[in-house]
């Protein structure tokens, strides 16, 4: 398999971990504002074990660790294997993202 | 890059050598079969070779097939299941029956296709499945328990008493029946494995691969050509015909020599392609050096290439197929094209009394390659009843015996055909003379490759074969592997194919024209099997019959996918490239079906067999994988230390004096010197991560369960990383050396994860963070030194004007300090052995000089170095925890570290470590064990049990994580996870280690065994 | 007390034979240096700073620094792109306290620096058949169109990280490669690349920067 990094083109797929469904977006959890863990105990847990076995293009989580360690985010046909689009995770290099999070 | 064979004039004369030729040529002696003249070999090259012993000559040119057949060779094998005598059927890799076991000792390689098997002076080869010889075959008895070795035939038999089977039965069965032998020493030869890149991949180098490469070679896009032959030109070898007004062995030579001048062409001969990836990564097996003896100095036998193309053209070509009938096994039994290669190619006649027996136009081809090569065509049994047009000039003119109706036997013995039973479509039956029968049933384009990801074939009628369906993107399939069976056809088709895929490709230079050839007709009417009183295979390898088809059939396996697995129909080492068509269109007759109904079983790599040792390639032996040494590596080495593997690392684990009997006599030497005076050893294996950045200090905070942001420039603290569901992920100590940088370890094991989970969280979950990493690593040669006299070997090692009094650096204390001699370390002082500890780091350039002063600065104190046996005899004696409790299941609590989760901040894990399970009061927590019995061994992996219970999964309460002899309590001691066990401290329970077979009490205590107060650390 | 004596090692120590190893050849297929004595520094912009990082290069080195996978030639040092809004500064070493001291002060508010110059072992590759041998070990398509001089990569070599650039040619006109491995696998990794060079003849020594 080979993967087109935004940074450094088509690299084998050897020079990229896979960690999974880029969509669950990690819950705000401010505790000096007085929240109490309890409060979103029920989203963390959405945001950690639920997931979609999604057969198609699912947008997922790849890591270039053995390139330009770029966290990246790939639309990927879990059919076919094919890479419909790989874009840079929001904070990689020095960018300054619009909107925190992801 | 592999070179390629010049093809040299197809001859055709009409006398075959004698064993009394005039010339007196002592190489051709033993080749009766061998003709005078003609063919691609090097009759100026006689080389030697035996067979069973036996010595014979070939040529230079010759396969290992070809050679045999030039010698009167027809029994080669004996078959897999039945032990029944078997020759040569084809001539190239699709051979399901001429397998042999090649050379000898450690490089013996069984199941050997000699038909793929290139000559060599002094090669050895051995036929296989025989004893004691292969004419006088004891097994062949099998034979005549054949009823009871049909299909299903173990499944049905072995079934009981199950305990049968791996004892006795499954080496029974493997010794009656199977293959080769392989050899049972190391295999002495190299392998490699090298990567390749182009834009247009071609696979296969006959009429139509030869014109894709041309094309898109032409048109100026990168190609590479792979051809599993050690010649270009395909079935042009062996069929010849005249392209653009030439003889097609000129138009071979003519065009090799074109792609060999385009720089921006790469042709590899010996090459088989075996597998198609995603995203245009493909698999092929080169085999360099398989046509020597032995491969030259620093040469590889064979090199695996992952070919990385734009775009593919498959021109794999097709593959004839046997007809079924009783004897079709018979030696000398031979597929009709292969006839024709033998006496083309290789001016070797398999018989000289040759009956033909075709259902297709094809085949007729045979006819006159015999006549010209001064052979007889006794008869051409065609179902179809008539000459076909084109070769009706041919028959007239040679009074030719063509006869309507199908072969039902074959009579012989193990020497091969002695003649050959013809049945009419009235049933009546006439027996022809001959001494080789060539057989053809049409041809099946090679739709393998195209397969490879879940495509299925397409049934084409005219042509009685499936073709491509939806090839991998990227790829097309052009000439024969796509039906297109004419050589004019094939030119074209390959030409368009390869001038297409440059253009994708981006390449715009002119492609040129396609050559120009006849297109012959051919015309088939398909015919699968004769069905007559006798055995008739289907797979030669396997040893399927017909009869064994409908068997499964009549049992209810009627999917092809449980034929296949019912019979084994196609799943030795050949594939099923001449069998499984076959078999499944006997399956569709059967059931009623059409062949496409029936439909394929699922094509998968390998297409045809690569050796364990060429996946390998470089690694093996001690390059099974890559190593990492830390600075002092070669030092400790000169001292004896006996290494061990952490990961990829090497590290020192104890030192061997003279005298010591065994590791657990130098370990304790080193605890005991290091607790009473000092002692170092090489940390360097720990990951290091330089944090830098203005929100660096937010950044840790939220990494860890405790505050860094907090932390003052100058000290070091212990830190715990969460998982995000809540359980420990790693530890280590990290330090601030200034406002916006911190220094951040890792344990050993976990340096390459956590690097990855940090930049996850700077660049996915808090991109709004001014953080930079960088891994620091292999920067900094890391030593532990540890002991009550760490400070006067300190105070040697540094700058006088450096303070290291217990206030000038205290406990936690982290800092740069100038070391004598001019180079500046930091010192970090931090214990993981409950004594006086520092940790000090200089630039790995230093590592080894600092070792060695490290020895001469503690002379006066005794300094012994320690490895990590000992390292982790005093970190459980401290009960700190390491890898065997940071095991994946446990929480901060667990590990007695729960009061370090900040309440006030979010940080990765802290909500759900708040989870019902994960605070339940019964979790399994760090505990001390230490066994009633002072002399007991104390063992991990025991288990912990309530005193008097009987161990069970109810009574199981936990287990022995880490285990150690402590020098200072002078008895076996360990920790271990125990549910409650924090409020059982006192409490005798029961250690079961039904694994060693052990049982015995031991006494739950506080993990801190030495110093509890923590008193000698803060000294 | 005296001082101690400070030898350096490289991580090489033992691996590097200098001389000539594999097929007895007239002319090595692969000729293979240790560069010594070199001065790594890793510059990482900091948010929002790229431009900034990129100015205070252009001051300091006289280039801009590489927004892709370049390497970027300077009289004084080589820029090699190291990741996004990242590069490895290269340089020999001459007087190193004060060649980071004018890196730490150009770069001050800009970029956090790395200093790597003991993290990783420089490696020049290059002879007649160095791109036969890399092939190898290495996935990265070094055909000259794709990966003419100036080009760089940062790539995998047995699972671990490599960064990879092309130089100058050579006086011969022989394409010259420079990689950059992990200290700590240095020995194991040259151990590969001589290994995979042996069939083509390979030369082997080291050398300072310079």
């Amino acid at each position: 398999m080979r993967i087109a990094c935004p940074f450094c083109g088509e690299r084998e797929n050897g020079e990229f971990t896979y960690l999974g469904d880029a969509s669950p977006k990690r819950p705000n959890f401010a505790a000096d504002g007085g929240e109490s863990p309890e409060c979103v105990e029920d989203a963390f847990h959405d945001y950690v074990y639920l997931r979609d076995n999604v057969a198609g293009v699912m947008r997922e989580y790849w890591y270039h660790g053995g390139g330009c360690r770029s966290w990246l985010i790939a639309e990927r046909n879990t059919v076919t294997h094919e890479f419909k689009s790989v874009t840079a995770a929001p904070g990689v290099g020095a960018s300054r993202p619009v909107q925190a999070g992801e | 890059m592999s070179g390629y064979s010049q093809t040299e004039p197809l001859g055709r004369t009409a006398t075959m050598e004698g064993n009394t030729n005039a010339r007196g040529n002592a190489a051709a002696a033993t080749q009766s079969h061998r003709l005078r003249s003609g063919g691609l070999i090097d009759r100026k090259a006689p080389l030697e070779f035996s067979f069973d012993g036996k010595s014979m000559t070939g040529f230079a040119g010759d396969t290992l097939a070809s050679a045999l057949i030039a010698n009167g060779v027809k029994l080669v094998a004996r078959s897999f299941k039945y032990h029944r005598p078997r020759g040569i059927i084809t001539a190239g890799s699709e051979e399901p029956s001429a397998l042999v076991e090649m050379r000898t000792g450690a490089r013996k390689e069984p199941n050997t296709r000699a038909t793929t098997q290139e000559l060599y002076d002094g090669l050895i080869a051995q036929s296989q499945n025989r004893w004691p010889s292969l004419r006088r075959d004891f097994l062949s008895i099998n034979q005549l328990f054949s009823p009871i070795f049909v299909a299903g035939f173990y499944y049905k038999t072995f079934m009981w008493p199950a305990k049968f089977w791996e004892a006795i039965y499954e080496p029974l069965i493997r010794r009656a029946a199977g293959l080769g032998k392989s050899a049972e020493l190391p295999d002495p030869d190299h392998y490699d494995k090298a990567w390749a890149h182009c834009d247009v991949l071609v696979v296969g180098a006959g009429p139509a691969g030869l014109s894709a490469a041309l094309a898109a070679g032409r048109a100026g896009s990168r190609v590479i050509l792979v051809e599993e032959d050690s010649r270009l030109g395909g079935r042009l070898l062996s069929d010849g015909g005249e392209i653009d007004g030439m003889h097609a062995e000129e138009w071979v030579r003519r065009t090799t020599d074109e792609l060999a001048s385009l720089p921006n062409v790469r042709m590899m001969v010996r090459t088989a392609l075996f597998g198609v990836y995603d995203g245009g990564v493909y698999a092929a097996l080169e085999r360099v050096n398989d046509h020597v003896p032995v491969p030259g100095p620093h040469q590889v036998r064979q090199r695996l290439w992952r070919i990385v193309a734009k775009r593919s053209v498959v021109t794999a070509g097709a593959i004839e197929r046997p007809i079924v009938f009783p004897g079709n096994d018979r030696p000398g039994v031979m597929m009709a094209s292969a006839v024709r290669t033998y006496v083309n190619r290789f001016a070797a006649m398999p018989g000289r009394k040759v009956a033909l027996f075709t259902n297709n136009d094809d085949g007729w081809r045979t006819v006159e390659a015999i006549q010209q090569a001064g052979g007889d065509i006794t008869a051409v049994i065609d179902p179809r009843g008539k000459v076909p047009a084109e070769y009706q000039a041919v028959a007239e003119l040679s009074d030719l015996r063509v006869l309507s109706g199908g072969v039902s036997d074959v009579k012989g013995g193990v020497d091969g055909v002695r003649g050959v039973v013809v049945t009419d479509s009235n049933g009546r039956t006439q027996q022809i003379e001959a001494d080789c029968l060539a057989v053809s049933g049409g041809w099946n384009p090679n739709v393998g490759l195209s397969c490879f990801h879940r495509g299925k074939p397409v049934w084409r009628d005219d042509i009685a074969a499936f073709i491509p369906g939806e090839a991998p993107n990227g790829m097309v399939m052009a000439g024969a592997a796509r039906g297109e069976f004419s050589l004019g056809a094939c030119l074209r088709d390959g030409h368009a194919a390869g001038a297409a895929a440059a253009a994708q490709c981006g390449a715009s230079g002119n492609a040129g024209e396609a050559s120009e050839a006849g297109d012959e007709v051919y015309a088939i009417s398909p015919l699968w099997q004769v069905k007559a009183k006798g055995k008739a295979f289907v797979d030669f390898q396997h040893d399927v019959t017909a009869s064994d088809v409908t068997l499964a059939q009549r049992e209810g396996f009627e999917s092809v996918e449980h034929l296949k697995r019912y019979t084994t129909l196609g799943m030795a080492t050949d594939q099923g490239k001449t069998s499984n068509i076959t078999g499944l269109a006997i399956m569709a007759e059967a059931t009623g079906r059409s062949i496409p109904q029936t439909g394929t079983t699922i094509y998968r790599p390998p297409y045809s067999p690569v050796a364990i040792g060429a996946l390998a390639g470089h690694h093996r032996d001690e390059n099974f994988h890559a190593w990492r040494l830390t600075p002092s590596h070669h030092w400790a080495a000169a001292r004896g230390a006996v290494f061990v593997d952490t990961g990829l690392w090497k590290r020192a684990q104890w030192y061997p004096q003279p005298g010591e009997k065994d590791w657990l006599e130098s370990v304790t030497r080193e605890v005991l010197a290091v607790r009473n005076g000092v002692g170092f050893c090489d940390v360097t294996t720990l990951g290091k991560v330089d944090v830098r950045g203005a929100d660096a200090g937010t950044f840790l905070d939220r990494v860890y369960i405790n505050a860094f942001s907090s932390l003052a420039v100058g000290k070091a603290r212990y830190g715990l990383m969460l998982r995000e569901d809540g359980i420990v992920m790693d530890d280590g100590t990290t330090s601030r050396l200034a406002e916006d940088h911190y220094f951040l370890t890792t344990t050993t094991a976990k340096a390459g994860p956590v690097m990855a989970h940090l930049e996850f969280c700077r660049q996915v979950l808090w991109p709004e963070l001014d953080v930079q990493l960088s891994s620091a690593s292999d920067q900094w040669a890391q030593f532990s030194i540890a002991g009550p006299n760490t400070r006067k070997l300190l105070q040697a090692l540094v700058d006088p004007s450096e303070d290291m009094s217990n206030e000038g650096f205290p406990f936690m204390g982290a800092r740069e300090v100038k070391l004598r001699g001019g180079v500046t370390a930091r010192l970090f002082r931090i214990s993981f052995s409950g004594e006086i500890a520092f940790e000090i780091s200089v630039p790995a350039r230093y590592g080894a000089a600092m070792a060695e002063n490290l020895m001469i600065a503690g002379k006066p104190f005794g300094v012994t170095p320690y490895g990590t046996e000992a390292l982790g005899v005093m970190r459980i004696e401290k009960g700190h925890v390491a890898g065997p409790e940071l095991n994946g299941t446990t929480t901060a609590d667990d590990l007695g570290l729960g009061k370090m989760m900040s309440k006030k901040k979010d940080f990765i894990g802290r909500v759900m470590a708040g989870r019902e399970a994960l605070t339940a009061p019964d979790r399994q927590v760090v505990v001390g064990i230490k066994p009633l019995d002072a002399k007991r061994r104390l063992r991990s992996g025991a288990h912990v049990v309530p005193r008097g219970a009987i161990p069970g999964p109810d009574t199981d309460q936990g287990y022995v994580t880490s285990v150690c002899y402590s020098p200072m309590l002078q008895q076996w001691i360990g920790l271990g996870l125990v549910e409650r066990g924090r409020e059982r401290s006192g409490e005798i329970v029961r250690i079961h280690d039904p694994l060693r077979n052990e049982d015995y009490e031991a006494e739950i205590c506080n993990p801190v065994f030495y110093d509890p107060e923590g008193v000698r650390q803060r000294g | 007390m005296a001082d101690f004596s400070w030898n350096t090692q490289s991580p090489l120590q033992r691996a590097l034979v200098a001389g000539h190893h594999g097929v007895p050849a007239l002319q090595a297929g692969v000729v293979l240096t240790e560069v010594r004595n070199i001065v790594l520094v890793q510059v990482m912009a900091r948010r929002g700073k790229a431009a900034d990082t990129a100015k205070a290069a252009k001051k300091l080195f006289g280039i801009e620094p590489p927004n892709s996978p370049k390497a970027a030639f300077g009289k004084s040092a080589t820029l090699v792109w190291s990741g996004p809004d990242q590069f490895t500064v290269f340089a020999p070493r001459a007087d190193e306290a004060s060649q980071l001291d004018a890196m730490s002060k150009a770069f001050a508010g800009s970029a956090s620096l790395s200093e790597q110059s003991d993290g990783r072992c420089l490696i020049r590759m290059t002879g007649p058949r160095a791109r036969d041998a890399i092939a190898k070990f290495s996935s990265l398509d070094l055909h000259g169109d794709v990966f003419p001089v100036g080009t760089a990569a940062n790539t995998s070599v047995d699972h671990t990280a490599v960064n990879l650039w092309r130089e100058a040619d050579g006086a011969d006109g022989q394409a010259v490669y420079a990689m950059l491995v992990f200290t700590s696998f240095a020995d194991s990794l040259w151990h590969t690349i001589v290994d995979s060079s042996l069939e083509y003849g390979v030369d082997t020594s080291s050398t300072r920067a310079a």
